[in-house]
């Protein structure tokens, strides 16, 4: 296979040269390719932004290697939340790039990036009250305090696991 | 107070960037957040829950739910199947309700289901998590009532020689009441109840069977919830009816444990589904000279036969108490009888299984009991299971016949009906009743209701492993059930609920106030509730209804 080069236009107007391979790690761009055929022109990649950008090619870099996914339904993936150590590593950013990224990856349609981001949102969540999760994303409390009672009433069952 | 801590903490910690009080979280789109959460421990879920309305609502999200049913009960047992049987395709989620093992019930009926309550169902069936209400059926010294249990209503038969008809979600009041036709009214005392699913979705036919062998259909509608009467038959001799089985539109009823009759309550029904009157037909009639009691009738249809099954005890002298079981083929067409065949639970209990096609076909009509003829293979000396006593009760629905012991254990068995013929395959007794056992009923799913009147014990069962089991070397025999434990008795009981964990670490147990009359029996289950009675004779009933949901 020949390394041939591509060019992408992030939203913020920065253009970024990577190998097709690589790119084609996004299912998005892939289809695309195969669509327009070879092209010279910088492919304009309107919802992210250079920094999300080069993130996502990081992450596409590292894993151009791996086997492609097997069917979107495989629910062996989300057996376990368990990232392995590098994406670990690349996922510790802040939380607008987190989501950023997981925006990226679905917009881009690169699966796997996906369920990273969202096991590393997941993670975020496990073992925490609720509280603590409503600080963690700013998230607005809008039960009056009786639906709220309501609510642990009503999940009463599934505490004693 | 817990439930005001949110308030006071915004009002004590404001925002600190004020300008700045977005969730980007909840800039994500619900398609993204389900798939965050999908990742989650139901625990999370549940937390989830408490967030926001928002969160609420996608936490609760039945596909979620789904998937994790499926995980948690469907997934085990399939990689257990694939493990013993290597020809299995990989174990994969699959959104096909129908797909999962005997679970096609779930999907069949058309109506959507919640599955977040599916799984609290399950998940409170697996750990006998429930909720009991308790109706006075009769006062003491009145005549008993007779109950019987069918698609979430309960109809009673009163001592004042009334139909009543309840809803098990509010089991206090009725929704309907018949009395008996006038010239039943004064005549022979009423002894046996059976209720069964009509021929429409929202029909329930009952029948009262009398001492005087007379029997009185019902017909009872869900939706419009008037009971109607529907026909009497003087039955095929004038001794008492004893038990009655029911599977729509024939009924299968026993006089004085000595002659079984099978009859078609009713001929057809018109095109919009009214009910064409008649009277109802006498198929077959049998006699039986050596059967003791406990015994089980029922009847079944299966493809285009009807099948009545009669299971009965006796003594062997190899192996003490034994069931015999009889299978009568009807046709459903022309109610033609078309086979009997009968076998027995002997060589099972001397831990052979017949090879596959290998049972005990008679060819004779009469009901008797062959015991003899049993077995071509040589059997060990000792029987692996041997019963002194007769059982305290049989229960069976096919494919699982079950009895109680006063050795504090039950047995199943395993029945298989072939075209090749009838055989008993595998036999396993069951511990986990620490007295004995007075009561057991089984379910065509699998579930087995068990009952120590003495110890004030309920015990589910979970018979489908176990079966499954069956053969192999490795037989599990502890685990598989858990005592019913109410978790709304304390609260007419002075005493704290008691909350320790038993030996297996699986179940709960709780006091039982003394004052309350033993169970006397288990009426019937479904999905959601366990109905039980409590009190003999005449020291007054008691109807208990165990809710799961």
């Amino acid at each position: 296979m020949s390394a041939q080069m591509l060019t992408f236009l992030s939203n913020d107007g920065v253009e970024i040269t990577i190998a097709r391979d690589v790119a084609e790690r996004s299912v998005l761009i892939k289809n695309m390719l195969e669509d327009l055929g070879d092209t010279d022109e910088a492919i304009p990649i309107p919802n992210v932004n250079e920094a999300v950008l080069r993130k996502v090619i990081e992450w596409c870099e590292h894993h151009k290697g791996d086997p492609p996914s097997t069917g979107d339904d495989d629910d062996s993936r989300r057996k376990t939340t368990d990232i392995d150590e590098w994406d670990q590593k690349f996922m510790q950013v802040d939380q607008e790039m987190l989501f950023e990224i997981i925006l990226a990856a679905n917009y881009l349609d690169i699966k796997g990036l996906l369920d990273v981001g969202c096991k590393t949102v997941a993670n975020m969540i496990k073992g925490k009250s609720p509280e603590e999760i409503r600080k963690t994303f700013n998230i607005q409390n809008d039960f009056t305090p009786e639906e709220e009672d309501q609510i642990r009433r009503e999940n009463e069952w599934a505490e004693d696991r | 107070m817990p439930k005001r801590r949110h308030e006071d903490l915004s009002a004590t910690f404001p925002p600190l960037k004020r300008g700045h009080f977005i969730s980007i979280i909840s800039c994500l789109s619900d398609e993204l957040l389900l798939h965050i959460l999908s990742f989650l421990p139901i625990n999370s879920l549940i937390v989830c829950q408490q967030l926001s309305c928002r969160f609420k609502a996608l936490a609760e999200d039945s596909e979620i739910w789904k998937r994790h049913y499926y995980n948690r009960w469907i997934r085990p047992r399939l990689a257990n199947m694939r493990r013993t049987m290597l020809s299995r395709p990989e174990v994969h989620y699959s959104p096909k309700v129908s797909t999962w093992l005997d679970n096609g019930h779930l999907a069949n009926d058309g109506r959507t289901l919640n599955w977040k309550d599916q799984y609290r169902l399950r998940h409170n069936w697996s750990r006998g998590i429930c909720r009991v209400t308790t109706v006075e059926l009769s006062q003491p010294s009145a005549r008993p009532a007779l109950v019987a249990f069918c698609a979430g209503i309960i109809f009673t038969f009163d001592w004042d020689c009334r139909l009543r008809a309840r809803s098990i979600m509010n089991s206090a009041c009725y929704l309907s009441e018949i009395s008996l036709p006038e010239n039943r009214l004064h005549s022979a005392l009423p002894t046996t109840l059976t209720a069964m699913k009509g021929p429409l979705p929202n029909r329930i036919e009952v029948a009262v069977g009398f001492e005087d062998g007379y029997f009185v259909s019902y017909d009872f509608d869900m939706v419009s919830s008037p009971l109607e009467f529907r026909t009497s038959c003087a039955g095929s001799t004038s001794a008492g009816i004893t038990a009655m089985a029911s599977c729509y539109p024939y009924i299968l009823l026993t006089s004085d444990q000595k002659l079984l009759s099978l009859f078609n309550i009713i001929k057809g029904c018109d095109a919009r589904g009214h009910l064409l009157p008649g009277k109802p037909v006498l198929l077959s009639c049998l006699e039986a000279d050596s059967t003791f009691k406990p015994m089980s009738i029922s009847v079944r249809s299966a493809g285009s036969d009807i099948i009545s099954s009669i299971v009965y005890s006796f003594y062997h002298v190899g192996c003490g108490w034994s069931l015999g079981i009889q299978e009568l083929h009807f046709s459903s067409t022309d109610s033609r009888q078309k086979d009997s065949r009968l076998t027995t639970t002997v060589d099972s209990q001397y831990g052979l299984s017949p090879p596959l096609g290998h049972g005990y076909p008679s060819k004779g009509n009469a009901w008797r009991e062959t015991n003899s003829k049993t077995g071509s293979c040589t059997r060990p000396a000792e029987p692996s299971i041997y019963h002194r006593e007769a059982p305290t009760s049989v229960s069976y629905s096919h494919p699982y016949l079950i009895t109680s012991h006063t050795d504090n254990t039950l047995t199943v068995y395993l029945v298989v009906s072939s075209s090749a013929g009838l055989y008993i395959k595998g036999a396993q007794r069951l511990w986990g009743h620490t007295s004995s056992v007075s009561a057991v009923q089984v379910s065509d799913r699998g579930k087995a209701i068990s009952v120590s009147s003495r110890g004030d014990e309920v015990r589910v069962w979970d018979l489908e492993d176990l079966v499954s089991a069956f053969g192999k070397q490795r037989v599990r025999r502890h685990g598989m059930s858990i005592r019913v434990s109410p978790g709304n008795r304390q609260s007419d009981n002075d005493k704290p609920r008691p909350n320790f964990p038993e030996s297996n670490g699986l179940s709960k147990s709780i006091e039982v106030q003394r004052h309350v009359p033993d169970i006397s029996g288990c009426i019937g289950f479904d999905a959601q509730c366990v109905l039980l009675l409590r009190g003999k004779e005449h020291d007054g009933q008691m109807l208990e209804c165990y809710d799961f949901t």
